[in-house]
This record gives structure tokens, C-alpha cells and sequence, in this order.
């Protein structure tokens, strides 16, 4: 029993012999050995309990905990030394009574003292007013100044009219990898590319549900790519072949009929036709029926006509408001001299 | 119906007389019976158990009275790595356990910030200083290697534990 013992004391002896910690520890050691040296003769328990009762005198004597770092900090003194980064929360070295926890029936919370809850909760002691002012000037050397000539949005717009957004992701993780940084999106208003009424049709046709029609912006999304700068590439490619595309005009585009039109267009429209051959019959009444280019013409020039056809383009193109169908009630009764 | 289920009754006791009669042997397996109602709760006692403030609340507190002591992105939506999180915190906790064995006043809260490991731990002064700091440098070389991040200990120390109340 005794020599079991000494055994691993004298092995921990050796290696406190390689620490550099002072002859306390030692001779603490060198005592229990000689106290169960000594004593090996008697009975076991009695052995046990001196030896045991010695150490633990000893360690109470020794083991002084030094004072905490709150008593010895000034009013004035520099926080950022004491929470330079992100650190958990340390009572011994924030000088606030602070309390937290549910409080026992007719108690207080438990105060800060090895309070688990404090520790867990993230806190903002690095982050103080003047820590944040002092990060500021250490990055202010590797900042440039923003560009004069570009003091409103409008300037922005004009010069740079591509935006570009992508995502960057950060999560705790062993991991840096998402693979959703790779989409990237393109935002263009199409008024700032170079496009003639043709072009416009034909880039709007060809981008589908790409374009919006309210705020004029083609949006490409790429993610096809594994890679961010190959998405970009494709992207800027995208906008590329669609904008070459639409400046050429292909033979089959001859065939375009009256359902592919975007826009509700009144020159050759039933409506026209109708209106026309309504005029023309109210007038052959009296006169003879003659239908030449010149009187055509005539009829299609009258003002009432042409509100006419400004109501109907507005309600085919607009939608039907109350104001839109009030207008053409209006319009038709001036056709009709009614 | 009652002969179809004589029948079958018949067949059940034919089968696993076979069985268990036959050289294959195979039973059945079960695990021990883990209560929801009775995990991380230590019941009400004399009144003469010291409990602290963390083993005094029962895991229905949690988010009322008590706070988590793990914290991660990957519960949040879209973020993946939850199980891969769980398992190392686990092994983390048993680790600790075992290292520092005897001197943990309290559980140990894991803080990830990015790529960074935080185990924060309240220690009863059991062990030298000197002691204290080998262990927390054994332990930091040892984790970080296990799992490739830094790994950062934040010790604090008590005389003894915290009694919260007693059950």
C-alpha cells in the first residue's frame, strides 16, 4: 500500500523536478513521502488520514488566490487592454456588479461569480465607442477617397449603369466553403445600352422573364459555373450576344405577325377597318361609294379619329381604368356625333 | 376470423419455438431505455444536495432561464454542418471531462466564432497554476489537430463550486 504510494508520487516528483516551479512543491511532495515513509509501519487508515490531512493543510496554507484585476483598475484606465478582441465574459476583470439568473424563491440572482449564464451569453466589451474608433484610424491608412465627380446617383448610374452583385458567406464551421458564393447576378437598364426600336423589341423578346417592364432592368442570374469569375464571364457574355443579337435582323423575322407584337399598334387593325368602313357608310349615305386612298387619308386625319385611336392604344397597351374606358366613351360619342 | 387468427397464433408459436430451438439465435436487440422526462434532471432530494445553477433548471428552461451552452451557425436556415457540430461538441464535453478530471465546477460552453473554437470553463482550484496551464496547452494542441481549427481555452477559476440551491 505504501510503496504503491510513493510510486506515483515519486514519479510526479520527477516531473516537477522539470517544471522550474520553486521548492514548494517540492518539498510538499518530499513530504508526503517521508509522512508515508515514516508512518508505513502503522495502520493503514491511520496512514492514509495523515497523509491526507497534511496535504491538505498544506494546500489550504499555500493555495492564496491573488487578488482580482477589478481592485487594482483606475477610472480612467485604457478598456481596450483589458478587452482587446472577443473574449467571454471574465468577472475577475470587469469591475460591474453584475447579476443574472433566475433568482431563488425570496433571493437575488446569482452574482458573477462563476455564473455560467454570463459566459454564455455573447457581450460586447471589445467593442466599446472609443475600441471602435481606434480600429477606424488603424484602417484609415488603407482607405482611398471616394471619387468627387461621382456625388449623386444619377452620375453613378450614368457612368457605371452594370451592377454587379455576388455573396459572400460567413458561418461557423470548420469549413470556408458555400457553394452559393458562386452565383452572381447582372443588372442592366436597358434605356443606357444603344438599342433602336427594333433592337428594344428584339432584346426584350429574346430575355423573356429576365426583363422587368416597370423599372426597365434586364437581370441576368449565372450559377452554372462552379467558379465566381467563370459565372461573371458568362454573365458579361450573356449580355454581349444579346445585345449583337438583337442589332441583326434574320430573314424568318419578316414573317412577324400581329400575335407576336409586343404593343397593341392601330395602323392596319380590325379596329381601323371597322371605323373606317363605319365612317365611310355614314358618309356614302348621302354620297357615292367611293373608296380612294385620298379620302382614306381625310377620314383617318379627322381629330375624332385620331382621339379615337389615342383611347384605343391606351386601353389595349394601358389596361382597363376607369379612366382609360371613360375617355373612350368619349371618343366613340365624338365619332358618332352623338 | 377467430379460426384465421388461432391459425396465426398457432403459426407464431411454431416459428419462434423453431427459432429459438434452431442453431441461428438470433434475439432481439434493444437499447437502454432513455425517458425523455427523466434527461439532465436531478431529482428532488433531502435537501442536502448542493446543485448548481446549471443542473437546478431542467432542460425546459432552456430559452427561459437558462441559456445555451453551445453556440453555432449551422441551426440557422440554409447553413449545413449541424450533426458535424453536435458530434464535436460531444466529444469536446468528454474530452474535458476527462482531462481536467475533477476540477470542473460547471459544464463547459463552446463559442465558435468563424473558423475559431472557444471552450470556456469555470475550474475549481483543485490543481497548481502550472498544472492548469499544461493541461490547457495539452488540450489546445491536442483539439486543434483532432479538428483543424484554432482552438482557444478560456479558463476561470472558483475556490469551490457554485451552489445555486439545494435538493
Amino acid at each position: 500500500m505504501a510503496a504503491s504510494v510513493t510510486r506515483p508520487a515519486l514519479s510526479s516528483l520527477c516531473k516537477i523536478n522539470s517544471n522550474i516551479n520553486g521548492i514548494y512543491s517540492l518539498t510538499s511532495f518530499s513530504r508526503r513521502i517521508s509522512i508515508s515513509s515514516v508512518l508505513s509501519t502503522s495502520a493503514v487508515t491511520t496512514e492514509t488520514e495523515a497523509a491526507g490531512r497534511g496535504v491538505r493543510g498544506q494546500r489550504r496554507s499555500k493555495r492564496q488566490a491573488g487578488e482580482p484585476r477589478t481592485e487594482r483598475m483606475t477610472v480612467d484606465q485604457d478598456w481596450t487592454a483589458v478587452y482587446p478582441t472577443a473574449a467571454s465574459f471574465k468577472p475577475s476583470a470587469v469591475p460591474l456588479p453584475v447579476r443574472m439568473g433566475y433568482p431563488v424563491k425570496r433571493g437575488v440572482p446569482p452574482a458573477k461569480k462563476g455564473n455560467l449564464e454570463l459566459i454564455k451569453i455573447p457581450n460586447f466589451l471589445h467593442l466599446t465607442p472609443v475600441a471602435i474608433k481606434k480600429h477606424c484610424e488603424a484602417l484609415k491608412q488603407f482607405c482611398t477617397e471616394w471619387p468627387s465627380a461621382l456625388d449623386s446617383d444619377e452620375k453613378c448610374v450614368k457612368h457605371f449603369p452594370i451592377q454587379v452583385q455576388s455573396k459572400e458567406f460567413v458561418s461557423a464551421g470548420l469549413s470556408l466553403r458555400n457553394p452559393d458564393v458562386r452565383i452572381v447576378t447582372l443588372k442592366v437598364k436597358l434605356s443606357s445600352l444603344n438599342l433602336d426600336d427594333h433592337a428594344r423589341k428584339k432584346m426584350i423578346k429574346l430575355s423573356e422573364e429576365r426583363y422587368c417592364k416597370d423599372t426597365d432592368t434586364l437581370t441576368i442570374t449565372t450559377d452554372s459555373c462552379p467558379l465566381r469569375q467563370q459565372n461573371y464571364d458568362y454573365a458579361m457574355y450573356l449580355l454581349t450576344v444579346l445585345y449583337h443579337e438583337s442589332w441583326k435582323t434574320e430573314a424568318w423575322e419578316q414573317e412577324k405577325t400581329r400575335a407576336d407584337m409586343e404593343e397593341y399598334e392601330w395602323e392596319d387593325s380590325p379596329s381601323q377597318k371597322k371605323v373606317l368602313d363605319t365612317l365611310l357608310r355614314m358618309r356614302a349615305l348621302g354620297a357615292k361609294d367611293e373608296v380612294e386612298e385620298g379620302t382614306r387619308e381625310e377620314l383617318l386625319g379627322q381629330p375624332a379619329v385620331q382621339e379615337y385611336r389615342d383611347t384605343m392604344l391606351r386601353l389595349k397597351n394601358e389596361g382597363e381604368t376607369e379612366e382609360n374606358l371613360q375617355q373612350y366613351k368619349e371618343a366613340v360619342k365624338k365619332l358618332f356625333n352623338i | 376470423m377467430a379460426t384465421s387468427l388461432v391459425r396465426q397464433t398457432k403459426l407464431l408459436s411454431i416459428v419462434t419455438s423453431q427459432l429459438s430451438s434452431a442453431a441461428c439465435f438470433r434475439n432481439i436487440h434493444c437499447t437502454a431505455a432513455c425517458l425523455k422526462n427523466r434527461a439532465a434532471r436531478i431529482r428532488v432530494a433531502k435537501g442536502d444536495k448542493p446543485v448548481t445553477y446549471e443542473q437546478a433548471y431542467h432542460p425546459h428552461h432552456i430559452g427561459h432561464r437558462k441559456g445555451w451552452l453551445s453556440q453555432h451557425t449551422s441551426n440557422l436556415q440554409g447553413e449545413d454542418g449541424a450533426a458535424e457540430r453536435v458530434v464535436e461538441d460531444v466529444f469536446i464535453r468528454r474530452f474535458m471531462y476527462g482531462t481536467f478530471h475533477g476540477c470542473l465546477a460547471d459544464e463547459i460552453v463552446i463559442k465558435r466564432r468563424g473558423n475559431l473554437l472557444v471552450i470556456c470553463a469555470v475550474m475549481i482550484q483543485k490543481l497548481l497554476p502550472s498544472k492548469f496551464y499544461f493541461l490547457i496547452g495539452y488540450t489546445e494542441e491536442l483539439l486543434s489537430h483532432f479538428y483543424k481549427c484554432p482552438v482557444k481555452i478560456e479558463m476561470q477559476t472558483v475556490e469551490e463550486k457554485v451552489v445555486y440551491k439545494y435538493l
